[in-house]
C-alpha cells in the first residue's frame, strides 16, 4: 500500500497542530506548513513527543503572498521527490488569519482574503496533479459557522471602502464553502476521484483572533474563545474526513463533529459559486481548466 | 495609447492601496518604487485582477541621476500622463540629534526634492486633452510642529504649502493639486504597534488605507485642495490651528514621549514609513 501523505497548512498551532498530532499518531506522513521557523520547530517537537516514530516535516511559507504559495508547492514537490513519493492523499487548507485593520498584501489584496481564501485556491490548484495520483485524494478546507448570514460583496470584494474585521472574516469563511462546493462539482463532472470537504470547527479555543487584532475585537475574541472547545474536537472531525472511507461515500460538503450539516443557502447557489470561482481564478492568475482532466500523466 | 496614472512609492502599504483603487476604476498605470521584484509582482496581480495595462520601472528617487534616467525612459516610451500620485516618502523616527547626515539627506531628498521634481517633469508629459491631477501625500503632521518628528513634520508642511500654492498657480491650466493629510495608517507591523501603543486615541484617529485611497481619489476628482481622512482628524486639525504653535509643539511633544516609552515597552524598534 502507498504511504499516506497529508499536507496541513497552519500546522504550527491551534486546529492545524491538533490535526497534525492526531494524524501522525495514526502513522501517516505529515508535511506541516507554518510561517515561523521557531513555532514550526516547537510544533515538530510536540508531535514527536506524542509519537516518537512520527514521520513529519515542516516547511516555511507566508501564505499572504501568491508567489510564496507557488514556491511552497515547489518545495512540497521537492520534499516528496526526496522521499521518493509522487502523490498527496490529503490537503488540509487550515491556515487562517484575522486582522483588525485593512492590510494590503504584496499582491495588493486584503490580508484576510489573501490568506484565508486565495492561498487555498492557489495551493489546491498547484497540488492538484499530485492529489490526482492518490486513490483517495481529499481536499479539506477549515471554514466556520461564521459563513452563515453573509454574502459575497461583489462590488467591493476586499471591502476596501468599508473594511470591518468580522465582515471580512465571515466573507472568507463563506469563500471556503463556496470553493469546496464548486471544486467538488467540477471534479465530479471531470470524472476525477478527489473529494472536497469544508469543516466547521465550532467555537474553538485558539489564538487566531489575537494575533492581528487590538482593542475591542481582541477583548471579545479573548472572552469568547475561553468558552470554546479545545482544538482536538475539530481536529478529530478533520482526521475522520481524511481517513475514513465512509466519508468519501457521501456527497455532503459541510461537516461538523463528524456529521454533515447544511451550509448556508447562499453558499449552495450555483451562480454565486461559479461567479466567485471565476473571480478567484482572475485574482490568483490561474485557470483550473487545464488540470481538470481525469487523465493522469504517468 | 491611453494616458497613464503615475504612482511613486507604489509597492508600500498606502501605494498598493492607491494602485488597487486606480486599477479598479479601469485606469492604466505607471508604477515606480525601489525594488523591481515587488513592482513586477504587483503589476501582474493588478493586470490579472482588473484587466488594465500596468507599466513599471524601479528607481531610487533620492538619487538625481536615477531620476533623470527615469524621466528619459518615460519620454522614450512616449508615455503621457493625466494623474500623478506622489506617495514615496519616509520617516526616521526619534530624536533629531541621533540622526545621521545620510538619514537627513535621504529624507529631505525623498520627501521634498523627489516630489517636487516628479511633479515638474511628469506635468511636462501630461495628456493635454485632459485635466491633469496631482495628489501629494502630506500628513496630518503637516499642521503641527512636532518634536521627535521635526524633520518629517516640516517636510510634510512643505508639501502641504507647495500643493496649495501650485494649485492656485496652475488653476487656469486645467491642473488640480490635492494634498492628502492622513493621521496614522496601519500599513506595516511597526505602524500597527505604534497605533496600538497610543491606545484608544491611536485607534480612533487611524483610517484604513483602502478607505483613504478611495476617498482621496474622489477628492482629487472634485478638485479639492486638501483631504483629511476622518472626522476626528479634521477636528484635530481645526483645534491645532486655534492654538499658538509653540503650545501645540509642547503638547505634541509630551504626548509623543509617553507613546514612545509605551512602544519601547511593547518591544518595537523604529520606522514609520510614509
Amino acid at each position: 500500500m502507498k504511504e499516506k501523505v497529508i499536507i496541513i497548512t497552519g500546522a504550527s498551532s491551534g486546529i492545524g497542530l491538533a490535526t497534525a498530532k492526531e494524524l501522525s499518531c495514526k502513522g501517516l506522513y505529515i508535511i506541516g506548513i507554518g510561517r515561523s521557523l521557531e513555532r514550526c520547530a516547537q510544533a515538530e517537537q510536540e508531535i514527536r513527543a506524542l509519537n516518537p516514530d512520527a514521520k513529519v516535516q515542516f516547511l516555511i511559507a507566508n501564505l499572504a503572498s501568491l508567489e510564496e504559495v507557488s514556491k511552497l508547492a515547489e518545495d512540497i514537490r521537492e520534499q516528496l521527490a526526496q522521499d521518493g513519493l509522487k502523490h498527496i492523499d490529503v490537503l488540509i487548507n487550515n491556515a487562517g488569519t484575522v486582522s483588525s485593520w485593512y492590510i494590503s498584501t504584496v499582491d495588493g489584496f486584503e490580508l484576510q482574503f489573501a490568506v484565508n481564501h486565495l492561498a487555498q485556491f492557489r495551493l489546491t490548484y498547484e497540488l492538484l496533479p499530485l492529489l490526482k495520483q492518490s486513490d483517495e485524494g481529499t481536499v479539506i478546507s477549515v471554514s466556520s459557522g461564521s459563513h452563515y448570514r453573509t454574502k459575497i460583496h461583489w462590488k467591493d470584494v476586499m471591502l476596501r471602502k468599508r473594511y470591518n474585521c468580522l465582515l471580512a472574516y465571515k466573507q472568507t469563511k463563506l469563500a471556503n464553502v463556496l470553493f469546496m462546493s464548486e471544486l467538488n462539482r467540477r471534479l465530479k463532472s471531470a470524472g476525477i476521484k478527489i473529494k472536497a470537504f469544508a469543516v466547521d470547527p465550532g467555537l474553538v479555543n485558539t489564538n487566531i483572533g489575537l494575533k492581528g487584532t487590538g482593542g475591542i475585537v481582541k477583548k471579545v475574541w479573548e472572552i469568547r474563545s475561553k468558552s470554546g472547545t479545545p482544538a482536538d474536537q475539530p481536529a478529530h472531525c478533520i482526521t475522520w474526513l481524511a481517513t475514513e472511507p465512509d466519508a468519501r461515500k457521501t456527497d455532503k460538503i459541510y461537516w461538523k463533529d463528524c456529521s454533515p450539516l447544511n451550509p448556508s443557502r447562499y453558499s449552495q447557489r450555483l451562480d454565486v459559486a461559479e461567479r466567485f470561482w471565476e473571480l478567484s481564478e482572475r485574482m490568483s492568475g490561474i485557470r483550473y481548466e487545464g488540470r481538470m482532466t481525469s487523465w493522469i500523466p504517468s | 495609447m491611453k494616458s497613464l496614472v503615475c504612482i511613486t512609492g507604489a509597492t508600500g502599504g498606502l501605494g498598493r492601496a492607491f494602485c488597487v483603487e486606480c486599477a479598479n476604476r479601469g485606469w492604466d498605470l505607471f508604477l515606480t518604487d525601489l525594488a523591481d521584484n515587488s513592482l513586477s509582482i504587483l503589476a501582474a496581480s493588478l493586470t490579472n485582477t482588473y484587466n488594465v495595462n500596468v507599466y513599471y520601472r524601479s528607481c531610487d528617487l533620492t538619487n538625481f541621476e536615477a531620476r533623470t534616467e527615469l524621466f528619459d525612459y518615460l519620454r522614450e516610451q512616449g508615455f503621457c500622463f493625466n494623474f500623478l500620485i506622489n506617495i514615496a516618502g519616509l520617516d526616521f523616527e526619534g530624536p533629531f540629534s541621533e540622526r545621521t547626515r545620510s538619514q537627513i539627506r535621504t529624507m529631505l531628498r525623498l520627501n521634498i526634492e523627489a516630489t517636487v521634481e516628479m511633479t515638474h517633469e511628469i506635468m511636462k508629459m501630461r495628456d493635454i486633452s485632459r485635466t491633469f491631477r496631482v495628489i501629494n501625500v502630506a500628513s496630518l503632521a503637516a499642521y503641527y510642529p512636532m518634536p521627535v518628528k521635526a524633520m518629517y513634520a516640516s517636510s510634510k508642511r512643505f508639501l502641504l504649502d507647495f500643493s496649495r500654492a501650485l494649485r492656485e498657480e496652475l488653476r487656469s491650466f486645467d491642473v488640480s493639486v490635492t494634498a492628502l493629510c492622513p493621521a496614522g495608517m496601519p500599513t506595516t507591523p511597526e505602524c500597527i504597534r505604534a497605533i496600538e501603543a497610543q491606545g484608544f486615541a491611536g485607534r480612533i484617529t487611524t483610517q484604513n488605507v483602502g478607505y483613504v485611497a478611495a476617498h482621496t481619489i474622489d477628492s482629487a476628482l472634485k478638485g479639492r485642495s486638501v483631504y483629511i481622512p476622518g472626522l476626528l482628524n479634521k477636528l484635530l486639525k481645526a483645534a491645532g490651528s486655534l492654538v499658538p504653535p509653540t503650545i501645540v509643539a509642547r503638547v505634541v511633544g509630551s504626548r509623543w514621549k509617553s507613546a514612545q516609552s509605551k512602544r519601547a515597552l511593547l518591544g518595537s524598534v523604529n520606522g514609520n514609513p510614509q
